[in-house]
C-alpha cells in the first residue's frame, strides 16, 4: 500500500512539474498559483519519500527494494538509513532534496516575479529529468514477486550513525547547487540587474555549507571504519566531491567581490553551471558503476547513460545558454598590483586549475581504457603532486586577503605583518629543526599557522571587539580562514608526522606507544543483534590510575557475510592513538597502532568553516 | 577569442560524455579489467606440488587440455565463499584439468585447509614467494584462469567466482 501512495506521488508530482514547465508557454497562470502548485509537488515529492520510509521502517518486503536492501533484525536507525542506502531510494532523496529547494525558493521574497518564476520552471525542467530517471531505470516502489518474510539485509560497511546521515547532508550540497544553476541561467535569460547575484549568493553558501559537512563526515567514516588510518584516500568518489566543493568554494569567493564588474559576472554564471554539473557528473560516475566504491550499489549501463544523457542536456543547455545570452556590460574590473580583486581573482584561477587537475585525474583512467583497452590507476602520488602545490600559493594569499584593501593598492598595518611573518617563520623553522625535518611538514605548518595569525592580527587591530551578530558577520570571513588555518595544520601533522607501529601479540602482553605502556588484555567475542563481533580490548597507560581502555577489531555480518574492521581509536587533543586488529597467527594476533598528530585539528576547522558558512548565510 | 573560451566548456563536455559513452557500452566491467594476457600464452612456470616437493608441473604438462587455474590460499576469506563451486565444476566437467596455486601460505595451513574445505583440485602447486602470480598479474586473491588447449588464456575472473559467473561467463567457453 504504502509503495502505492509512494509512487503515485512520485508520478503525479512529475506531472506537476510537466504543467508548471508548460504553464511558461501554453497555460499562464498567477504567481500565487504557480508557487502553490510548486510547493504541492514538493510536498507530494516527499510523500514519496516517505511512503519509501515506511516501507523500510515496517519491513515491507513485499517492496522488492526493501527486500533487496533491509532485513528486520536491522535497529530502527539503519532501516531509516536503509531508505538511501541503496541506489533507488537515494535518487529518490536526491529528487527529494530538489523539491525541497525549490520549496523554500518559492518563498523568496524581494525578487523580481518573473525571474523567481524562471528560476522555479528551471528547477522543474529538472526534477522531470531526474523523476523520469527514477521511473524508468530506478523505481524503488517495484513490487517483490515472490513471498518473503526476511530481506537480504544492508552493506554492513553503511550501518554506521555516521553514515546515515552523511548522503542527506551530501545531496543536500549537491542538490543545492541546482537552484544556484537555475538562478544563473534564469539571470541569463533576463538579463535583468544584478539582483540575483545576492539570491545566489545565499543559497550557494547555503550548499556549500551542506557539502562542506558531507565530505567531513564522509571522510571522518573513512578513517574509523575503513581501519586503514587515513581519512583521505584521493578515492574517484572523493575526488567528485571535491571538484564541485573547489568549484563552489571559488564562486562563493566570486560572489562576495561581485560589485556589478561585467567580467566577473560572467565568471560567477561560469561557476555555477560548473558547481551543479560537476554534481551530476559525480552522480553519474558514480551510478553508472563506471567507478567502483562503496557508492556503485549495482551497475546498469542503461542507467548509467540514462545519466549521462541528464548530464550531457544540463551541462550542455547551461553552457549552450551561457555562450549566447551574455550577461550585459558594465563596469570593468578593478584590477590592481594587489588588492582584495586581484587577490581573489588570482585565488579563483587556482581553484579553477586545481579542479580541472582533479577532473584530469579522475577522467583519465577511463579514456586510457577506452583508447587502449588497459586499466590504469590514477591515485594519491598524481594528485598529491599536482593539487597541492597548485593550493599553496592560494593558501599564502587567503593568508593576506583580508587585508587588503578593495580600491588601493595600500596593505593596511603591513609592518605588523611583515614583523609577525618573520618571527612565525623561525619559530617553525626552530620547531622543525628540532623535530625531524620534512620540507612539506615545514610548509604545511607554517601556512596553516601564518594564516591563523595574519587573521586573528587582522581580527584584533581592525575592529573593536563586540559580541553580537553584527560583529561576528564583519569577523566572519577572518574566522573562516582561521578554520582553514587550522585544518592545515591538521592535515600536514596527521599525514607529515603519521607514526606506524606494528606488534605481534600474545593475550597479556605489554608493548610500549609513545612513551606508555599498553596491555593487550584479551580476546572477546560477542553475537550482536544482527552481526559477530570480535574485538581485542587494550588498556592505555597502565601506569597510571586512570587507564584508558580501546577496543578495536572486527564485525562479522552473516547475512551479508561481510566482514568490516572496527579500528579503536584514543582521541585525544593532539593526537589520535589508533588501534587496529589484524589476523591471528600462530597464537598471535597482529596489531598495527598509529599515531596520528592533530587529527582533531581538521575536524575542528571543517566544522569552524561551516559555522562561517551558516553566519554568512545568516540574514544582517 | 572570448568565444573560444566561452566554447572550451561544451568541447570538453563533448569529449567527456563521449568517452564515457563508449565505455559504458563497450559493456566493461570495472571488476573485470581488461588483462593483457587474454589471448596470449599461458605464461612459463615450474611448481612443485603441495603433498609432494618432488612433484613438479611445468607449462608444457597443461598442453593439450583445458585447465582452469585458480589462485587461493587459506587466508583469504572470498577464496573459502567460492571454494564449494569447484566441487561443482569438477562434477559436471571431469575432463576439464583443475590446477590450484596456493598463494603466499605456509605449507601447513594449506594443507589443513584443503584438508577442512575438501581439495578439488587435480594438483595443488605451491607458489609461496608469490612469483607465479606475478607472471599472471595476479591483482588479488582469488583470481581464476581458463586456459584452452593450445595453451592460450582464454578468460580470467578477478574475485570469488559465483554460480551465475559459472554459468553466463564460464561454461559458453567449455
Amino acid at each position: 500500500m504504502s509503495s502505492l501512495v509512494g509512487f503515485l506521488s512520485l508520478v503525479i508530482a512529475i506531472g506537476i512539474n510537466f504543467y508548471l514547465f508548460l504553464s511558461r508557454y501554453i497555460f499562464r497562470f498567477q504567481k500565487q498559483k504557480f508557487n502553490l502548485f510548486i510547493r504541492f509537488s514538493s510536498l507530494l515529492t516527499l510523500l514519496s519519500f516517505f511512503s519509501l520510509m515506511y516501507a523500510y521502517v515496517v519491513s515491507d518486503f513485499s517492496n522488492y527494494n526493501v527486500f533487496q536492501n533491509s532485513h528486520s533484525n536491522k535497529p530502527l536507525i539503519y532501516k531509516i538509513s536503509g531508505t538511501w542506502g541503496n541506489h533507488e531510494g537515494s535518487m529518490l532523496l536526491w529528487l527529494s532534496i530538489l523539491s525541497i529547494f525549490s520549496f523554500f525558493f518559492s518563498f523568496t521574497k524581494n525578487i523580481d516575479e518573473s525571474f523567481q518564476r524562471l528560476t522555479l520552471i528551471i528547477q522543474s525542467l529538472l526534477h522531470i529529468l531526474f523523476g523520469l530517471f527514477i521511473v524508468f531505470t530506478s523505481n524503488p516502489f517495484l513490487v517483490n514477486s515472490i513471498l518473503v518474510n526476511e530481506g537480504l539485509g544492508l552493506n554492513p560497511i553503511l550501518q554506521d550513525p555516521g553514515l546515515a546521515v552523511h548522503p542527506p547532508i551530501l545531496y543536500g550540497g549537491y542538490v543545492g547547487y541546482s537552484i544556484v544553476f537555475s538562478i544563473a541561467i534564469a539571470g541569463l535569460f533576463q538579463n535583468t540587474d544584478d539582483e540575483w547575484l545576492y539570491v545566489a549568493k545565499k543559497w550557494s553558501l547555503i550548499s556549500w555549507t551542506f557539502l562542506t559537512g558531507g565530505i567531513a563526515l564522509g571522510s571522518y567514516w573513512a578513517y574509523y571504519e575503513l581501519g586503514w588510518g587515513g581519512w583521505w584516500f584521493w578515492d574517484p568518489v572523493e575526488n567528485i566531491s571535491l571538484m564541485p566543493w573547489i568549484a563552489g568554494l571559488a564562486l562563493v569567493h566570486s560572489l562576495m567581490m561581485v560589485r556589478g564588474e561585467q567580467a566577473i559576472k560572467k565568471w560567477i554564471v561560469f561557476l555555477s553551471i560548473l558547481c551543479f554539473s560537476l554534481s551530476v557528473f559525480g552522480t553519474f560516475l558514480v551510478r553508472s558503476g563506471i567507478l567502483t566504491s562503496v557508492h556503485s550499489f549495482a551497475a546498469d549501463a542503461s542507467r548509467g547513460i540514462f545519466i549521462l544523457l541528464i548530464f550531457f542536456i544540463v551541462t550542455g543547455f547551461g553552457f549552450l545558454v551561457f555562450l549566447l545570452k551574455e550577461p550585459k556590460k558594465s563596469n570593468a574590473l578593478n584590477l590592481l598590483f594587489i588588492n582584495k580583486v586581484s587577490a581573489l581573482v588570482i585565488n579563483n584561477i587556482l581553484m579553477i586549475i586545481a579542479t580541472l587537475t582533479i577532473l584530469l585525474g579522475t577522467i583519465y583512467p577511463i579514456i586510457i581504457e577506452v583508447l587502449y583497452n588497459k586499466r590504469i590507476s590514477v591515485g594519491g602520488p598524481y594528485f598529491n603532486l599536482t593539487v597541492i602545490p597548485i593550493m599553496i600559493p592560494g593558501f599564502l594569499l587567503m593568508s593576506i586577503a583580508p587585508i587588503l584593501s578593495w580600491q588601493t593598492n595600500k596593505i593596511n598595518n603591513s609592518k605588523k605583518y611583515v614583523l609577525a611573518f618573520i618571527v612565525l617563520s623561525v619559530l617553525v623553522l626552530i620547531q622543525s629543526y628540532f623535530l625531524d625535518f620534512n620540507t612539506w611538514g615545514f610548509v604545511g605548518l607554517l601556512l596553516g599557522f601564518w594564516i591563523i595569525l595574519a587573521s586573528t592580527i587582522a581580527i584584533f587591530s581592525s575592529y573593536k571587539i563586540k559580541i553580537n551578530i553584527k560583529f561576528l558577520k564583519i569577523i566572519n570571513p577572518h574566522v573562516a580562514h582561521i578554520g582553514v588555518g587550522i585544518a592545515i595544520i591538521g592535515i600536514t601533522c596527521s599525514s607529515v608526522f603519521q607514526n606506524e607501529l606494528d606488534f605481534n601479540l600474545n593475550e597479556g602482553d605489554k608493548f610500549i606507544v609513545n612513551g606508555k605502556t599498553v596491555l593487550f588484555e584479551k580476546i572477546e567475542t560477542t553475537n550482536e543483534i544482527n552481526f559477530q563481533s570480535l574485538r581485542g580490548k587494550f588498556l592505555f597507560d597502565i601506569e597510571k590510575n586512570q587507564s584508558k581502555e580501546i577496543e578495536a577489531g572486527k564485525n562479522y555480518y552473516p547475512v551479508s557475510k561481510m566482514i568490516t574492521s572496527e579500528a579503536g581509536i584514543l582521541h585525544q587533543w593532539n593526537k589520535d592513538i589508533y588501534f587496529i586488529l589484524g589476523d591471528q597467527k600462530n597464537n598471535e594476533w597482529f596489531v598495527k597502532v598509529l599515531i596520528n598528530p592533530f587529527v582533531s585539528f581538521i575536524w575542528l576547522g571543517v566544522i569552524i568553516m561551516m559555522y562561517s558558512g551558516l553566519i554568512a548565510v545568516s540574514r544582517r | 577569442m572570448n568565444r573560444i573560451f566561452i566554447l572550451t566548456p561544451l568541447i570538453v563536455l563533448l569529449v567527456i560524455c563521449i568517452f564515457s559513452l563508449v565505455y559504458l557500452l563497450s559493456g566493461k566491467d570495472p571488476n573485470k579489467p581488461p588483462s593483457a594476457l587474454l589471448n596470449k600464452d599461458v605464461p612459463i612456470f615450474e611448481s612443485s606440488s603441495l603433498y609432494n616437493s618432488k612433484d613438479i608441473i611445468k607449462t608444457k604438462d597443461i598442453k593439450n587440455k583445458k585447465t582452469l587455474i585458480n589462485f587461493f590460499a587459506s587466508w583469504c576469506t572470498p577464496c573459502k565463499i567460492e571454494h564449494p563451486l569447484f566441487f561443482e565444476i569438477r562434477k559436471k566437467y571431469p575432463e576439464l584439468y583443475l590446477l590450484g596455486f596456493n598463494h603466499k601460505d605456509p605449507s601447513s595451513d594449506a594443507k589443513k585447509y584443503l584438508e577442512d574445505d575438501g581439495n578439488p583440485y587435480d594438483f595443488v602447486g605451491v607458489d609461496s614467494d608469490g612469483l607465479i602470480a606475478l607472471e599472471f598479474g595476479v591483482f588479488g586473491l582469488p583470481e581464476t584462469y581458463l586456459i584452452n588447449e593450445d595453451g592460450k588464456i582464454i578468460y580470467k575472473f578477478m574475485g570469488p567466482l559465483t554460480m551465475d559467473i559459472l554459468k553466463n561467463e564460464i561454461e559458453p567457453l567449455l
